[in-house]
């Protein structure tokens, strides 16, 4: 009967250390960096639409870019290293910026920019809501919000809901890198 | 019991399963991180990570992080090979006494 115990109370502690080992909230500076990004690039359509396209290309593949880094970066800093998680993080980025590109097809087949704007939005809400499903739980609010977005962008036409959802999505990622940084504890090198 | 006998001697202190069960999950993990998720003290997961090595579960790699010295422990082939087998004995002994 002792032995028993004994194993129940190893067995709990190997169970609390995996748990504390596996909370993932994200990287708080990949967050913060999407959040400016976001915010500057979803107001464009509604006060510099010529300039939308060319900055998602420079700002979205170098943020896909930086974030990596980052990711890398943070790996080493925490001091675990789990290279399927990482490879499930870099290929559901690239699918999503792979769907991205396909939302300019109906555009480069002569339909108005609108319907390019409207797909990015829900392949972005699409994929953050499923990044925060599958990969880190704080982007699924952000996903979520983004859905909504949608739904208002297709339903009504409101001034300035580009540059809003922009903001609000902005401010859903900062407090998601803002909550992310509470819930680490730093890992001190020996 | 048959289950005793899979039962392997470098596993049965909880640490060092604790060790090696993180190490199942995650491809590298370094001292520190170890330190924080087990709660034990410097000497005693040094101790304990040494045992793994010695039986050849575990391998270790030194590396530098911003110039501070990090070492990092993976498990080896025989290592993952024993702690399944550790986890399976675990079970069945888990699996007769509850029925």
């Amino acid at each position: 009967m002792q032995q028993a115990e004994q194993l129940k109370q190893d067995l709990d502690y190997v169970v609390g250390a995996v748990r504390r080992h596996d909370r993932s909230a994200g990287v708080p500076s990949i967050y913060f960096m999407w959040a400016v990004i976001v915010a500057v690039g979803w107001a464009l359509p509604d006060f510099a639409p010529q300039l939308a396209a060319p900055f998602w290309v420079l700002f979205g593949i170098g943020g896909g870019l930086v974030s990596m880094w980052l990711a890398a970066r943070d790996t080493k800093h925490s001091g675990s290293v789990d290279q399927a998680h990482g490879r499930r993080h870099g290929l559901h980025w690239l699918v999503t910026g792979a769907a991205f590109l396909v939302c300019w097809l109906p555009v480069m087949r002569g339909a108005p920019i609108e319907t390019a704007v409207g797909n990015f939005m829900l392949v972005a809400a699409i994929s953050y809501a499923l990044a925060g499903v599958h990969l880190e739980r704080p982007l699924l609010w952000t996903g979520l919000l983004m859905l909504a977005a949608y739904v208002v962008l297709t339903m009504f036409a409101w001034p300035y809901t580009w540059t809003a959802t922009g903001l609000l999505v902005a401010i859903a990622l900062a407090w998601a890198g803002f909550s992310s940084q509470r819930s680490r504890s730093p890992v001190h090198p020996e | 019991m048959k289950a005793l006998d899979r039962l392997d001697s470098a596993f049965e202190h909880r640490a060092r399963l604790a060790i090696g069960v993180l190490l199942a999950r995650h491809d590298e993990i370094s001292f520190a991180r170890f330190k924080q998720s087990l709660s034990l003290t410097d000497g005693n997961l040094g101790a304990q990570l040494r045992k793994l090595e010695d039986t050849g579960y575990v391998a270790l790699r030194r590396d530098f992080v911003e110039r501070k010295p990090v070492t990092w422990y993976r498990l080896t082939e025989a290592g993952r090979n024993a702690l399944d087998s550790h986890l399976g004995a675990l079970q069945s002994m888990i699996a007769t006494a509850t029925g």
